[in-house]
């Protein structure tokens, strides 16, 4: 009587064990699903920028590519990539550095390429870390360009390492290539 | 009453460490901007150097290196005092990093000791002649590190860190390995100071912004531009004896003389870490080259593919110190062998020679 009661209650155990196993065998291969679902999402239907590994195509990076002859520095990899990155921070600032800057679409000067052209921003690159004399102080590319944040954009200081403020210098950095200028060249005044 | 009375003591202290703490970095930071308006003492090198390249205060700059060698230099933006002092002073760092020259290192070099450990390490011993270094005809020579031709091609994608490094960055990482020390901050006067001599240099030059010049970084030297013998330390040892040790030590340890450094240690503590791209060991094409185009001084270019590879494989298989990313442990191991491989090679070396010495060079640092 006793073997029946224990053989009953173990193949009651063996029940429950397996409705369990049932129970999670789907949990594993939805949790899979899920985070999959979340990763193909994130990548491909965000449109979340920091998911992406590219930059996004804006109008005019084509023809800026080929006018300034980014192809030098290869046809992708991270440095062209910067250099895109640049080039729509430049172009379309509010839209790029929403949180540097408080200007809108609305607003008739929104972006660096307001006030800066290509060849500005290079000459200005290879002019800087120099003492400003009405500042008294060394200024860089990249104070320049927090100050343009903070100032032009009415906006806010990114810091120094800030893909915002980095990829203007390699975006200059790369038209003073294909102009070929040397440390502090000068503009012709024609 | 009393509770009362005590939590206002307590902010009125607090207010008081606070007001403290500001005073003592107003105070520092006049020091500093008085170090930047004191007036630069050269050493003779970067005396010779900038009078060589013109450095004057001018509304514009034209370089006499370019000049003689081309007849014609562009006249480029010239530089004020205040840029002048502060290429004087990068100029002194890349030359004399510890200050060994100067009155007051700590003023005179912003204190760049504070970022080393070693008491070798100077930046003109990888970036030889302040990092410019020329033939006799004033050809820059390949692979010799040159500090304005880094400049121009810096921002670019670094294969070692997979980023686009800055050249700020790269400065950083020569503190943390070659010099086995500490980074400064990007802002550090010492890092602008540095740039500031650099992108003179690449004016000095006339180099042009993202090209790429021979004399840029090293000319790295792979196993397959050898015989293919394989990297032999037995070889490495007899030809390091032969080409090194004279500078260099016996034991690499370095050379010291009437307290002035003679050839730096390219091993021990005061040599670069383990995490450097000099270590054979995480880069084995670096060093071979810098020795091939560098070494020995005055007859650079005279060793074969393979024969630096051996002294690079021989010099890496001494002791030196861990590099910081490799824990606790790692450093102790190497710290333990830094402190017991050099007696007992120098008992082994004794042993050998019948209990006499053989080298009477002193050597320092065992």
């Amino acid at each position: 009587m006793s073997q029946q009661i224990l053989s009953d209650s173990n193949m009651r155990g063996e029940e429950k064990q397996n409705a369990r196993t049932r129970a999670t065998a789907w949990k594993i291969p939805l949790m899979v699903g899920l985070m999959l679902s979340f990763v193909l999402w994130a990548h491909f239907a965000s449109g979340v920028r920091v998911f992406h590994s590219e930059s996004t195509s804006e109008s005019g990076w084509e023809k800026f590519r080929a006018d300034y002859g980014i192809a030098y520095f290869g046809e992708d990899g991270q440095f062209v990539r910067a250099v895109q990155n640049g080039y729509n921070l430049v172009n379309y600032t509010h839209k790029y550095a929403s949180r540097f800057t408080r200007k809108t679409a609305a607003d008739r000067v929104n972006s660096c390429a307001s006030c800066h052209t290509p060849e500005d921003l290079a000459y200005g690159f290879v002019n800087s870390d120099r003492v400003d004399p009405k500042l008294g102080k060394r200024i860089s590319f990249e104070d320049r360009v927090r100050w343009c944040y903070a100032n032009g954009m009415e906006g806010f200081v990114p810091t120094i390492y800030d893909p915002a403020v980095r990829d203007i210098r390699l975006l200059a950095r790369a038209v003073a290539h294909h102009l070929q200028l040397t440390e502090g060249a000068l503009r012709s005044k024609n | 009453m009393s509770t009362t009375a005590g939590k206002l003591l307590k902010i009125v202290l607090l207010l008081l460490v606070l007001a403290g703490i500001y005073a003592l970095a107003t105070q520092k930071h006049k020091q500093r901007e008085n170090a930047r308006q004191a007036t630069v003492a050269l050493t003779p090198g970067c005396a010779e150097k900038l009078r060589r390249y013109g450095l004057v205060r001018s509304e514009r700059y034209r370089s006499p290196y370019v000049l003689q060698r081309t007849g014609t230099a562009v006249p480029v933006r010239g530089y004020s005092d205040e840029d002048i002092r502060a290429i004087q002073r990068g100029c002194n760092i890349i030359d004399d990093t510890q200050g060994k020259l100067a009155r007051d290192p700590a003023l005179e070099r912003w204190n760049t000791t504070r970022f080393i450990r070693g008491s070798h390490t100077s930046c003109d011993h990888c970036h030889q002649s302040l990092g410019d270094k020329q033939d006799g005809h004033g050809n820059p020579l390949k692979g010799s590190l040159s500090l304005g031709a880094a400049w121009v091609m810096a921002d670019m994608y670094d294969r070692f860190t997979g980023m686009l490094l800055p050249f700020e960055l790269r400065q950083m990482q020569c503190f943390i390995n070659s010099s086995n020390g500490y980074k400064p901050n990007i802002a550090d006067d010492v890092l602008r100071d540095v740039t500031a001599y650099s992108r003179f240099l690449s004016a000095a030059m006339a180099l042009k912004i993202g090209n790429h010049y021979d004399e840029q970084g090293i000319d790295e030297i792979p196993a397959s531009a050898t015989s293919k013998q394989g990297d032999d330390y037995v070889r490495g040892e007899l030809l390091y004896k032969e080409k090194c040790q004279v500078c260099h030590g016996r034991q690499a340890f370095g050379l010291e003389a009437n307290g002035q450094l003679v050839a730096p240690a390219l091993a021990g503590p005061n040599a670069w870490n383990t995490q450097s791209r000099n270590y054979f060991y995480y880069v084995s094409t670096i060093l071979p080259g810098f020795i091939c185009r560098n070494m020995p001084l005055g007859a650079e270019n005279t060793l074969s593919n393979q024969e630096c590879r051996d002294i690079a494989y021989y010099i890496s298989n001494l002791p030196r110190p861990a590099g910081d990313r490799q824990g606790p442990i790692i450093a102790l191991e190497h710290q333990a062998l830094m402190t017991f491989m050099p007696p007992l090679m120098r008992l082994m070396e004794s042993n050998r020679k019948g209990g006499v010495a053989a080298d009477p060079a002193p050597e320092r640092d065992k």
